[in-house]
């Protein structure tokens, strides 16, 4: 680590811990990566917060596998209460609050089952990724609410994509090695954005959308 | 691929509509009237567009208490003020026989005043709308299905979207509710969108849902191109008025057609959905950019550049299938005579007329004078000659110069014998070579008509 960069043993001098800088420092590339999802290729997830805490929360989980599995529980029984506190009729924030509350019991019951699997890299999960997973629940059933079961679980699967590729490049050392040595190559993503942000052509999946009407005008 | 390559550039997505299309021309205060039903309605009917009427609304849980159930009619639509995409919507068709709290949904379901309660809490909480923010719930007056939308729409009532941009009508599409969409006219619920010739106000092509191209309505055979949807200038003309009473200058208007009221404008949008491409295998952006810096000062002139620009397809596609020229009543031809001799004019087409028939006049101009000259000299009296034989016929006319066939020819007039000269002439970019026959027609508003042996190449639209 001979070529770190002033700004950075800077920050570690002041005590902020390597991981933290790096973190910060990947933000922009995530977000970014996230904006140049839907605006060039097309999908669309929930917003730019949700992948990007989803993507955060799978660095934060030893292996990815699990984070996969503890994202899947809690959209699975999110679906699930819906159907079930349907009938009971219930005022939006309420249904809410019991919602997340078997979302919690549910994700207990998965990492004792991941013990008892001898899974023990499972039950290590640290809190916050779970939390912050958890409450995902309430952006998958609102979008539920508002645009369909199907749409729903659209988006929740390209969450669960960007979230993936987010992970890898977040976690890709070569990479973190060359932000170590150069940050201030985080700056490119602005004018990244600025195009991005301007960018008016179709995106990759109208390709696909819009198929027919481009073979037929 | 080439074409692929050459045709995006004609079709609008989602970014173009955005940052090129929503984001210049709907500044913020239209869109607030827009994503405002109850506002939007009041602009609207005080601009005078025939709009649902309002039953009543409730904005907060203390008005939702004091609410006088029993007011409410038999049928009526509930809706959120700020919902969007057709959500929270819930339409009841009559009461509950027998029962002053219940009413019956289109899916035959019961809902009762208990049920429209907690809905209505949901929807004040903010449930259905924009952002989640609190909302109003307002009754409106519920439509009624017109017969000829009966057999292709479940449930529901279709509507027609109207994309209006600097005033001119570019693209339209009918939206039928389909039983996946839970009766609802909103393509990504599941609807059926189906394409508008903008001039005739014809339907095309099909699209279900979001991708899907069809034909007939699923599970029938009934055909979805080709149904004439009625008043269908007043709905352009009231999209446009509607773009002018809103601000928004690029507009997704929604126009219903009730039974007893006729068209009723519905909503408007200010952000417009792009399958209306899809339905019309059409691009957007290529049309938008053909209306774009036109000075159109008059309602009128608007509707008649939409009409005039995106129109005529459905000839086209007739002309494909069949091989054959749509052409109308009447129609202006060249027509070739002895010598190359040439003459424009206005002819009738005649499908009740077996022959071609010219005028003296036109006659003489395309170098048959002598023909003319020769044939008034004989001065045939019909009455004289109808007990001959045919051949004897015949040779009344013999002797007249340029003649190859003769003709009797009853009309209205009565009965004639008539010399035939050798013409062509050129309809619609065909030339049809053919047997004219002479007669006097200064009478008549046009010096020719051509008749059904002429016209195998070409179909008659009487409204053309």
């Amino acid at each position: 680590m001979e070529n770190i960069s002033p700004i950075i043993s800077y920050f570690i001098r002041q005590g902020v811990p390597l991981d933290t800088v790096i973190m910060l420092f990947m933000l922009p590339i995530i977000v970014t990566l996230i904006a140049f999802f839907r605006q060039v290729v097309g999908i669309k997830a929930f917003g730019i917060y949700t992948p990007a805490i989803v993507t955060f929360a799978f660095l934060a989980i030893p292996q990815l596998r699990y984070g996969v599995v503890v994202f899947v529980t809690v959209i699975i029984v999110g679906m699930l209460m819906r159907y079930l506190l349907k009938r009971l009729k219930l005022l939006y924030l309420p249904r809410m609050a019991i919602t997340l509350s078997i979302v919690a019991f549910s994700i207990l019951l998965l990492l004792a089952m991941g013990g008892w699997m001898q899974r023990t890299g499972l039950a290590a999960v640290s809190i916050f990724p779970i939390l912050i997973m958890v409450t995902l629940v309430e952006k998958f059933v609102g979008t539920q609410i508002e645009k369909g079961n199907r749409t729903a679980l659209l988006l929740a699967l390209e969450t669960l994509a960007i979230s993936i590729v987010g992970f890898y490049i977040a976690s890709w050392t070569g990479l973190i090695k060359f932000i170590v040595v150069y940050p201030w190559v985080i700056l490119a993503t602005i004018p990244v954005n600025i195009f991005l942000g301007k960018w008016d052509g179709l995106r990759i999946s109208e390709y696909v959308r819009f198929r027919d009407v481009l073979k037929n005008m | 691929m080439l074409t692929l390559l050459k045709n995006r550039k004609k079709l609008l997505g989602m970014n173009a509509r955005n940052l090129d299309y929503v984001r210049p021309y709907n500044l913020k205060k239209s869109k607030l009237v827009a994503d405002d039903k109850i506002l939007s309605k009041r602009i609207l009917k005080k601009a005078g567009l025939p709009v649902p009427r309002l039953i009543a609304k409730i904005s907060n849980n203390e008005e939702l208490e004091k609410f006088d159930w029993a007011g409410l009619p038999a049928s009526f639509a509930l809706k959120p003020n700020r919902g969007f995409g057709g959500e929270g919507i819930v339409v009841v068709y009559g009461k509950k026989k027998g029962r002053e709290d219940a009413w019956v949904k289109a899916s035959g379901d019961i809902i009762t005043v208990d049920d429209l309660k907690n809905h209505i809490r949901n929807i004040i909480d903010g449930t259905y709308s924009l952002s989640n923010t609190p909302d109003v719930a307002f009754f409106e007056e519920r439509l009624t299905l017109l017969k000829l939308f009966k057999p292709y729409s479940f449930k529901g009532i279709p509507d027609i979207r109207v994309i209006v941009f600097n005033k001119v009508p570019v693209m339209a599409m009918l939206r039928l509710p389909t039983k996946e969409s839970g009766g609802k006219a909103n393509l990504h619920q599941g609807a059926i969108g189906v394409g508008i010739d903008l001039a005739t106000g014809t339907t095309t092509t099909a699209v279900l849902g979001k991708g899907r191209h069809i034909e007939y309505v699923p599970k029938t055979r009934l055909l979805l191109s080709g149904i004439r949807i009625p008043y269908w200038k007043d709905i352009l003309k009231f999209s446009v008025q509607a773009q002018e009473a809103s601000g928004l200058g690029f507009l997704g208007a929604d126009v219903a057609i009730d039974k007893e009221r006729g068209p009723v404008f519905l909503e408007l949008n200010a952000r417009p959905g792009l399958s209306i491409q899809i339905a019309n295998l059409a691009g957007l952006k290529e049309r938008l950019e053909r209306v774009k810096g036109i000075k159109i000062k008059t309602l009128e002139r608007g509707i008649r550049v939409g009409m005039d620009l995106f129109g005529g397809e459905i000839e086209e596609e007739v002309e494909e299938i069949s091989g054959k020229k749509v052409i109308g009543v009447i129609e202006k031809v060249k027509v070739i005579g002895k010598d190359g001799k040439e003459a424009e004019v206005e002819a009738k087409i005649d499908t009740g007329a077996g022959l071609t028939a010219i005028d003296f006049d036109l006659a003489r101009q395309l170098g048959f004078e002598k023909t003319v000259e020769e044939y008034q000299k004989l001065d045939v009296d019909y009455e004289k000659i109808k007990d001959l034989e045919k051949a004897e016929k015949e040779d009344v006319l013999k002797g007249i110069p340029d003649i190859v066939d003769t003709a009797i020819i009853h009309s209205s007039h009565g009965t004639t014998l008539r010399p035939m000269v050798r013409i062509s002439f050129v309809l619609d970019g065909f030339v049809i070579p053919a047997k004219a026959s002479i007669i006097d027609r200064s009478h008549l508003e046009y010096p020719m008509i051509i008749g059904k042996r002429n016209l195998g190449r070409f179909l008659v639209d009487v409204n053309k």
